[in-house]
């Protein structure tokens, strides 16, 4: 409870300090943020009272395991990257930049509060403040109409998502009496043939499906991608995604196990059309931020592989998977956010001769796409291939299975052809409009550097964070 | 005639079926909102009459968070669907059409 007081407090004094600090020293509140967060991270692995790993608060709702610590560990790196990445974008917000800083807090808390949910009110509640945070994270450039259109999308499909989800908590309540997802475990199985029941959780499903972007609920990613604000769009990409996947874990092998087990066919055929979905749709992408939009469908899918599996071995593997993701999609991001700075579109055009303006941001680019198209040894290969592993284990009781590693892989090999097309803009396109180079902060070097090495990092020596992965994975064991 | 619980959860199946088509079909932006907030009222129905039968006030609580917080909602979503309207002039769905493949 103490780190998520702790992030609480800091968006309200980020909030208040946009009152008194000189419009020239705005950026300096990003920084004391990304600080702040950097010294809650530290605390955390210290491991003194503010993550302990067991107790449970607000009468059950609120648990505190490994995985809600791996979890909450993974999203205050998120936040950090994302905050070094408002800092350099902040001078493309017409207006109130503390207010976006303190506005990534706020929906980081959410995410916190989402990482230890053990509750369909806290579900409800720690969802709602991530999603609403993200309306106006979305919408922030209210001069462009892009920003505020996506906005909207994002508005309307949100809202329809959550109208879903609190009907279905609505109906599992009703019939079960539960909310709590331990007490639901217990009593779930004798409503295994209840229609009413089963229309809830599905329900709950639809609605935890949107904020992961599955198909059938991937229509707005590709929009609210490319018109969001870039750090928006990077943090939509990595903390509300992940956000969404701790919860449908949580909710799935919590608290419904026993019907989990009989929905494997439902998981295989939504995580196979997403992976191809994705893949296929991104092809004849131009514009960037659209083309990671599709992409983080295919990796949606990716990580429903791991969900698909119903074994512990996926778990871990999915959540070795998105910490891989994390550090990808960061590094992505933060190179489109440098180039596109001054530019009014984010067409794959923008970055022509990146690899005589900015070395750096081009080598950052183009590990990122490496890791993305899962080629070793970068973090992406291996959790690719942790995944389908986990998925082969279980073939045996179910073909589908390999059906649906066969899926993932031809998925894989789509993807090669737009992850090495970004790659082919950098270095081998013809007309390169501008060729000043780009100079770079001190701040977001160092940002761009912990993203690389992560990428390696996870890519080389993998067994560190595979064990953190399968002891946070071990909660759903018991 | 006694209205049972079944009677309640009819009246919201309907709420919810009427936003859904309602958010389905038409096409004005605050319309869409509208159905948007029957479909979370339709919840509320059901929590509340669900509670009220199984005597479990539960439900009753939870009522009370989805109405804070789709009050929150609702005032950052019409905040946008202003501020939309201001650069376009209008409500409307078709006028969406700025980002496309």
């Amino acid at each position: 409870m103490t780190l998520e007081v702790c992030v609480m407090a800091l968006g309200v004094v980020l909030m208040l300090a946009d009152f008194w600090l000189p419009a020239d020293r705005k950026k300096f509140a990003g920084y004391a943020a990304v600080a702040a967060l950097a010294g809650l991270l530290f605390l955390s692995f210290g491991g003194c009272g503010c993550c302990s790993l067991s107790g449970t608060a607000f009468n059950g709702m609120f648990v505190e395991d490994g995985l809600a610590v791996f979890f909450k560990r993974f999203f205050l790196i998120a936040a950090i990257l994302v905050l070094f990445m408002a800092v350099e974008f902040s001078d493309r917000i017409a207006g109130g930049v503390s207010e976006y800083y303190s506005l990534i807090v706020f929906a980081l808390s959410g995410m916190l509060f989402a990482a230890s949910a053990n509750d369909f009110t806290m579900l409800f509640v720690s969802i709602e403040l991530i999603t609403i945070t993200f309306y106006i994270l979305t919408s922030f450039q209210r001069g462009r109409l892009v920003s505020l259109e996506a906005g909207v999308k994002y508005l309307i499909l949100g809202a329809l998502s959550s109208s879903f989800l609190v009907f279905g908590i609505a109906l599992v309540w009703g019939t079960t009496g539960k909310l709590n997802f331990n007490e639901l475990a217990a009593v779930a199985a004798q409503f295994e043939s209840n229609k009413i029941f089963l229309i809830g959780v599905l329900f709950i499903l639809v609605g935890l499906g949107f904020k992961i972007a599955a198909f059938p609920f991937q229509i707005w990613a590709p929009d609210v991608y490319q018109g969001a604000p870039t750090p928006t769009t990077a943090f939509l990409a990595v903390g509300s995604k992940a956000a969404g996947f701790v919860l449908l874990l949580r909710v799935l092998f919590t608290a419904v196990p026993t019907v989990t087990a009989h929905w494997a066919n439902l998981l295989i055929v939504i995580s196979g059309i997403t992976i191809l979905y994705g893949n296929l749709c991104a092809l004849p992408q131009r514009n960037l931020k659209r083309l990671l939009g599709y992409s983080s469908i295919a990796h949606a899918g990716y990580l429903l592989l791991g969900v698909a599996a119903l074994s512990t071995s996926g778990q871990s593997a999915l959540l070795y998977y998105l910490a891989g993701y994390l550090f990808t999609v960061c590094a992505a991001f933060t190179v489109i956010c440098l180039v596109t700075r001054h530019l009014d579109n984010d067409d794959l055009s923008a970055l022509a001769g990146l690899n005589r303006r900015s070395p750096l941001l081009a080598a950052t680019m183009t590990l990122a796409m490496v890791s993305l198209a899962g080629i070793p040894p970068l973090a992406g290969f291996f959790g690719k291939f942790l995944l389908l592993k986990s998925v082969l284990e279980q073939g045996a009781a179910n073909p589908g299975y390999y059906c649906l590693a066969f899926t993932a892989l031809a998925g894989v090999v789509i993807s090669f052809y737009y992850y090495f097309g970004v790659i082919r803009a950098i270095y081998w396109s013809k007309a390169a409009a501008d060729v000043s180079p780009i100079s770079l902060s001190g701040p977001i070097k160092v940002a761009l550097w912990i993203c690389i090495a992560g990428m390696f990092w996870l890519g080389l020596f993998p067994s560190k964070a595979l064990n953190l992965a399968t002891e946070a994975a071990s909660v759903f064991a018991k | 005639m006694h209205a049972g619980l079944e009677h309640y959860l009819t009246v919201s199946f309907l709420l919810f079926s009427l936003g859904l088509l309602g958010v389905i079909l038409r096409r004005n932006l605050l319309v869409i909102y509208m159905s948007l907030e029957l479909m979370l009222n339709a919840a509320n129905l059901a929590l509340v009459s669900f509670s009220r039968f199984n005597d479990n006030l539960n439900g009753q609580v939870l009522v009370f968070f989805i109405i804070t917080v789709a009050a929150a909602e609702v005032s950052v979503g019409l905040a946008l669907i202003v501020a939309l309207y201001r650069r376009r002039q209008s409500a409307h769905v078709e006028d969406l059409t700025t980002m496309k493949l």
